[in-house]
């Protein structure tokens, strides 16, 4: 379907809603109001929700301080177009303050944390003499309904052009990649923190201008409308209720839970916060994917669309590479100049020391293998040079810059590229756009979301993933995930490539083809390679030393038919079989 | 200032300090071993208070009674929950998981209060009990509040023991430390999760009852219990109950100095903005410090 459709039809729709208050019906337009803000603070909670992959519980506190922020200046008979500046601008300037604290949290307790706002603004607000404590806020009495409608549906236009904005943008493709793993995003050159803090206060600023409106049009306000639990929790239940992360899945949620609690208000005089508790834990047993992920719309062959996934509209856009030549700049080896050097440097967990006092120098051109007992300090070494971990003491030069203090995504955009021994790709995420991550988040060297996409399938095509182009990353068998995983590192176009483990689990064949790829990075592209691994033969096929870990600390490093020789090394994690061959 | 009414307010701070730990304990567990924040925890205590009142006002029973008829009721209430309610979550992916046990609980603390309060009436209501003061000096105590006192401490005592050493706090706390570890070492991980609901719930009868013998409860009080609760065991650490204990009773000293010493109306803030605090300073939690 053709973007140009996809327009003609939101502009229709807006233009029918805009023709309603005309028909006269008073009842009619405040349900769609109602439903209008509905949808812009489900759509809204969803881009932290469904894109982020942050439960934040909190939304309806915006939507209070949006509405506080905008009755108080409408009182103190600020002109009404600066009311709703000043409640955006002071919801953002808040969101942005809670976003440092509640960010450090993740999963459950940033779920937690967020709902114990609610009760905290709503205390707030009951204290404070400037909110009117219980008695809220009291408005004159002005008939603003229309006025109020057509600015809601403005609203909704944005939210939903907002929506699609960030479908296919790096902003939005930064917040589906810590959705599914933030170590990983950082070390694609993703600066998280200010991409969750953007994404907060974006959805803040359209909750409180959502709340602006619902108070300009009630007229009166009080901290239990504005931040009771029972009225908090609904458009998030409308969200998911819909299926949160999905395009379509907020506006289904919207019309099918505004129109039940219209009949609910119409024809049950009690327990209506019991029914709609109900409600809400039906929809979190039986799904909390939402109602368009459930096999009878999936599918149905007329509204099976609207339960499409993200990486169905990403697989009708892919094509398959027209070479697969690695797009890196071609250069020679560069031997000689120092390219990381790790001095003194030790890292502890605890009273455990993983990395004792460690230093070695790794030059221009080498590939390096790096061996030693599981627990010797090998990945956590590397976690050291990623900056996965800051190490307790002793520095890390990368080409003559000293690392300390260096963010993940700064290692990253530096040229220290790295495979995870346990594959760590963007699960919900096709094989195409997890390489294109590094590609479009590389600083000032950034390409386009389309070019990312484009170059993506190159790196593809050389690790041998054409097939697999459109597929999701949790599709892949283990394989292919590590193949994944190292064109994800080849495409923050790494100086020093640091490879855990990736030929362990494959064939013989496969260890062949990586190996030639392992010489063929060097050879042609310059790449430096630490590689750590535990297959003698694959890495006697290609490194130009090896350094041999133990306990934390080095015990051997030199040519590998020196090293297998050493006494140290057979003893401690060669074993005899080793004595025997040697 | 008079001495004697610090200590008075103490006094008051610690028992409703201790009657919050018994409501963490539970919550404690459950989160522990199912890895759920249970929402609706604290709702069962309003519910359970408000109906031993109930029955209190209409049978005049000792509230011993009603305690040991609460037990198995909201013991078997939790068992229930979570196994029609919860446990068929697990099968989901983790965001469907997270979100789909924050909607169950969310959904059973609205229908739990509102359900109350429409069989029951939403005025606030309590055991009157009326026991004799013993004065020593200007500070009264009545004995109910003592025997609370008393049964809190010896209540705590005797769970930590069976925690520490029955089968079924074994079983718990292995789930707790390492779920797949537990269950490869023949523990039914399914089983302890829902029998941890009933332990937990079964917890909140025996707080329910202390409170509605102390304080007014209503339906609509759980939830600010449950936050209570949760600050507590990020301050006294995850399956930690004497921790808990000490953290329920520091956080009952705090709203009771707030209250005599500033604002009443600003107690309940003591707890959100403890609990804040700590997760900003502890991210992982007070007692449990992020292990790799």
């Amino acid at each position: 379907m053709s973007n140009y459709r996809y327009w003609l039809g939101g502009a229709f729709v807006l233009a029918v809603l805009a023709f309603i208050p005309s028909t006269g019906s008073a009842y009619t337009t405040t349900l769609l109001f109602t439903m209008l803000i509905s949808y812009a603070l489900a759509q809204s909670w969803d881009w932290v929700g469904g894109e982020a992959g942050y439960i934040n519980l909190a939304h309806f506190a915006f939507y209070g301080i949006g509405a506080y922020g905008f009755c108080l200046s409408l009182l103190a008979g600020v002109p009404i177009i600066l009311c709703f500046v000043i409640a955006v601008v002071a919801t953002s300037i808040i969101a942005f303050i809670v976003s440092f604290p509640l960010f450090r949290l993740r999963g459950d307790y940033f779920a937690f944390a967020t709902l114990a706002l609610l009760p905290l603004t709503e205390l707030l607000a009951f204290n404070f003499h400037f909110t009117g404590g219980a008695d809220g806020v009291v408005l004159p009495p002005k008939y603003v309904l229309f006025e109020a409608y057509y600015i809601a549906i403005g609203l909704v236009g944005l939210t939903a052009i907002t929506t699609v904005w960030l479908i296919r943008t790096r902003f939005g493709y930064a917040l589906k990649a810590l959705r599914n793993d933030e170590e990983a995003a950082e070390i694609c050159g993703i600066r998280i923190f200010p991409a969750k803090s953007k994404v907060l206060i974006l959805s803040a600023a359209f909750a409180s201008i959502a709340g602006a409106l619902q108070g300009w049009q009630l007229s009166y306000i009080d901290p239990t409308t504005v931040f009771g639990l029972d009225v908090a929790l609904i458009p998030i239940a409308m969200a998911l209720l819909g299926g949160s992360g999905l395009l379509w899945g907020a506006v289904v949620g919207v019309i099918i839970l505004s129109l039940f609690n219209q009949l609910l208000i119409v024809s049950l005089p009690i327990l209506q916060t019991a029914i709609f508790g109900l409600l809400l834990l039906l929809i979190g047993r039986y799904m909390p994917g939402g109602l368009l992920r459930s096999a009878v719309v999936r599918n149905n062959k007329w509204i099976g669309f609207l339960g499409r996934e993200h990486d169905q509209f990403v697989r009708a856009t892919v094509s398959a590479p027209t070479t697969d030549n690695l797009p890196l700049p071609k250069q020679p080896v560069a031997t000689g100049e120092p390219v990381l050097e790790c001095r003194n440097v030790t890292m502890a967990f605890g009273g455990n020391v993983a990395v004792d006092d460690i230093s070695l120098t790794i030059n221009a051109g080498e590939i390096v293998g790096l061996v030693g007992t599981n627990g010797s300090g090998k990945t956590t070494l590397f976690n050291c040079i990623s900056k996965v971990f800051e190490q307790k003491s002793g520095e890390i030069i990368f080409v003559g810059q000293d690392l300390a203090g260096a963010r993940r995504d700064d290692a990253s955009k530096l040229g220290i590229g790295r495979t995870y021994q346990i594959p760590r790709p963007f699960s919900d995420l096709t094989v195409v756009e997890n390489i294109a991550m590094p590609l479009m988040n590389r600083g000032d060297e950034s390409a386009s979301l389309a070019d990312s996409l484009g170059l993506a399938t190159q790196f593809a095509a050389y690790v041998g993933l054409t097939e697999h182009l459109a597929a999701r990353a949790d599709s892949l068998n283990l394989q292919q995930k590590k193949a994944l995983e190292l064109a994800r590192a080849l495409a923050c176009r790494p100086k020093l490539l640091l490879v855990d483990e990736v030929a362990s689990g494959l064939t013989p064949m496969e260890v062949r083809t990586f190996v030639n790829h392992i010489r063929e990075l060097r050879d042609e592209y310059g790449i430096t390679i630490i590689w750590v691994e535990h297959i003698f033969s694959a890495l006697a096929q290609v490194v130009d030393r090896v350094i041999v870990l133990e306990q934390g600390s080095i015990i051997a490093d030199g040519p590998l038919a020196d090293v297998v020789k050493d006494e140290r090394v057979l003893s401690t994690y060669l074993g005899s079989a080793a004595t025997e061959d040697a | 200032m008079d001495a004697s009414i610090i200590i008075q307010i103490a006094l008051g701070g610690i028992l409703i300090g201790g009657l919050y730990a018994l409501v963490a304990f539970g919550l404690s567990l459950i989160y522990g071993v199912a890895r759920i924040l249970n929402f609706a925890h604290g709702t069962l205590l309003a519910v359970g208070g408000v109906a031993a009142s109930g029955i209190f006002a209409a049978t005049a029973w000792n509230p011993l009674f009603i305690m040991l008829l609460l037990i198995p009721v909201l013991g078997i209430f939790g068992y229930l929950f979570y196994d029609h309610l919860l446990q068929p979550l697990t099968k989901r992916n983790h965001f469907e998981y997270t979100v789909g046990s924050v909607l169950v609980t969310v959904g059973a603390l609205l229908i739990l209060s509102d359900v109350a309060a429409w069989i029951a009436g939403p005025a606030p209501r309590n055991i009157p009990l009326r026991f004799e003061a013993i004065e020593f000096g200007d500070v009264i105590v009545s004995t109910t509040q003592a025997w609370i006192l008393g049964g809190i401490i010896v209540f705590t005592v005797a769970l930590h023991l069976y925690i520490k050493k029955s089968w079924f706090g074994r079983a718990m706390r292995a789930v707790t430390q390492d779920h797949t570890g537990a269950t490869i070492c023949g523990v039914k991980a399914d089983k302890v999760h829902a029998l941890t609901f009933a332990f937990g719930s079964g917890i909140v009868a025996i707080a329910a009852v202390l409170y509605a013998m102390l304080f007014p409860v209503d339906p609509y009080i759980g939830f600010a219990l449950t936050v209570k609760a949760f600050t507590i065991i990020i301050l006294g650490g995850i399956g930690n109950l004497v921790g808990a204990l000490i953290a329920g009773i520091f956080l009952g000293l705090a709203e009771g100095f707030t209250s005599f010493f500033w604002a009443t109306q600003w107690a309940p803030a003591i707890s959100i903005v403890l609990l804040l605090v700590i997760l900003v300073i502890f991210p992982q939690g007070f007692g449990r410090r992020k292990s790799t």
